[in-house]
């Protein structure tokens, strides 16, 4: 499931942003805009929705959501990226 | 200087008085004001029907009008806790401003904007908490520390306290005269109508002021980034009022398809038009959108 969770996660960023054409796995997606405060909820609707989980925001830091790395990390099993 | 703006504003101070002399004689105190009977009825509109996120859509069509009551009782409950994470958020910002040197004129009517809201914001989270048993959480993430200082951060302190008042006043204005629901749910939109419409007046003016600083201070590109922002902030609050947990409280399956089916049906899209008509035909006026159009 974890690499199926990390393209679903580019693919919903790419989306929101149709100027780049790839997202690195540690790309730093809040300096680089790509997730920002208004943004974000519909994000984090989209991760519980393909988790099955609900997020409270008492448990996550923005640092959860820095890279796709660290989202597939927090939010899936992410064991194979590393 | 702000300061310049604000203290040449013969218009601003005419109104301030006027303002700050309506707050006053419209003073009342909330924590007697209420009756807050223990339960409400459940069996019926806790929101007008044609204020839910669902009205005239495929998935409103869907549901039987029992499920439509829970649904109209959870998303007022979400509503109202978007007023106290709105107004905590907002209050932080009045605060941080009074009496400071640019907002001298202005801070004697602070006072009042900041005690009344904490007053809202009390008998919000009262609602909420009696008779949802909790406050929907605030999910909004603060990754961008935006400056506080400066001419287009006080701009858009004031535009976002303005925006959200209209907003928050289509559906109080609507549910404080609606017979079909219970008179505890009408007075207290009734209530938050009343001093609201004091603090639109006062946003207007101001917001309009700030506006022309920021203008003749900014290149075109600055007041783009701006513009961007106010439409980003417009479009994010219209969606926070279609909370997929409301659809979740209300027994619906699939809250977050829900969501998305509403977000994307054009009865929806009628409904924000509505809501939205009267701020962006002020912003488009003032110059501060170019079109109604809020679109990214
Ligand atoms: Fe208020
Ligand atoms: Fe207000």
């Amino acid at each position: 499931m974890t690499q199926s969770a990390v393209d679903f996660i580019i693919d919903y960023l790419l989306a929101k942003r149709p100027d780049l054409t790839s997202i690195d796995l540690d790309l730093d997606l809040i300096e680089n805009r790509i997730l920002d405060s208004l943004g974000f909820v519909n994000f984090l609707y989209v991760v519980e929705e393909h988790t099955g989980t609900e997020i409270s925001l008492d448990d996550v830091t923005p640092e959860d959501f820095r890279t796709v790395r660290s989202i597939a990390k927090r939010f899936f099993d992410g064991a194979d990226v590393g | 200087m702000t300061a310049t703006v604000l203290d040449s504003a013969e218009r601003l101070k005419d109104i301030l008085d006027r303002l700050v002399a309506k707050s006053e004689a419209d003073y009342y105190n909330p924590y007697q004001l209420f009756q807050w009977p223990d339960t409400l009825p459940q069996e019926q509109y806790w929101m007008s029907p044609e204020l839910m996120s669902v009205h005239g859509t495929e998935v409103g069509a869907e549901l039987t009008e029992e499920q439509l009551h829970k649904l109209s009782k959870w998303e007022s409950v979400n509503f109202y806790s978007l007023n106290v994470h709105g107004i905590r958020e907002l209050i932080t910002e009045v605060i941080a401003r009074i009496h400071t040197k640019e907002f001298k004129l202005t801070s004697e009517y602070f006072h009042h904007i900041i005690g009344e809201e904490n007053e809202h914001m009390w008998f919000f989270a009262r609602f909420c908490n009696q008779y949802g048993g909790k406050i929907y959480p605030d999910l909004t993430f603060k990754f961008d520390q935006a400056s506080t200082d400066g001419p287009a951060a006080h701009f858009l302190v004031f535009a976002r306290l303005l925006l959200f008042e209209e907003i928050v006043d289509f559906f109080n204005k609507r549910m404080g005269e609606d017979e079909r629901l219970d008179p505890t749910i009408r007075k207290v939109n009734a209530i938050h109508h009343q001093d609201e419409s004091r603090h639109v007046a006062f946003g207007r003016q101001i917001v309009s002021l700030l506006w022309k600083d920021l203008a003749a201070k900014s290149d075109e590109s600055e007041l783009e980034a701006v513009r961007a922002y106010l439409k980003a902030y417009l479009r994010r609050s219209l969606e926070s009022l279609v909370n997929p947990a409301a659809f979740r409280d209300a027994g619906i399956p699939e809250p977050y398809k829900a969501r998305n089916r509403v977000l994307a049906d054009p009865a929806h899209a009628d409904l924000d038009r509505a809501i939205l008509k009267r701020s962006v035909k002020f912003l488009v006026a003032e110059g501060i959108l170019l079109t109604e159009s809020i679109d990214a």
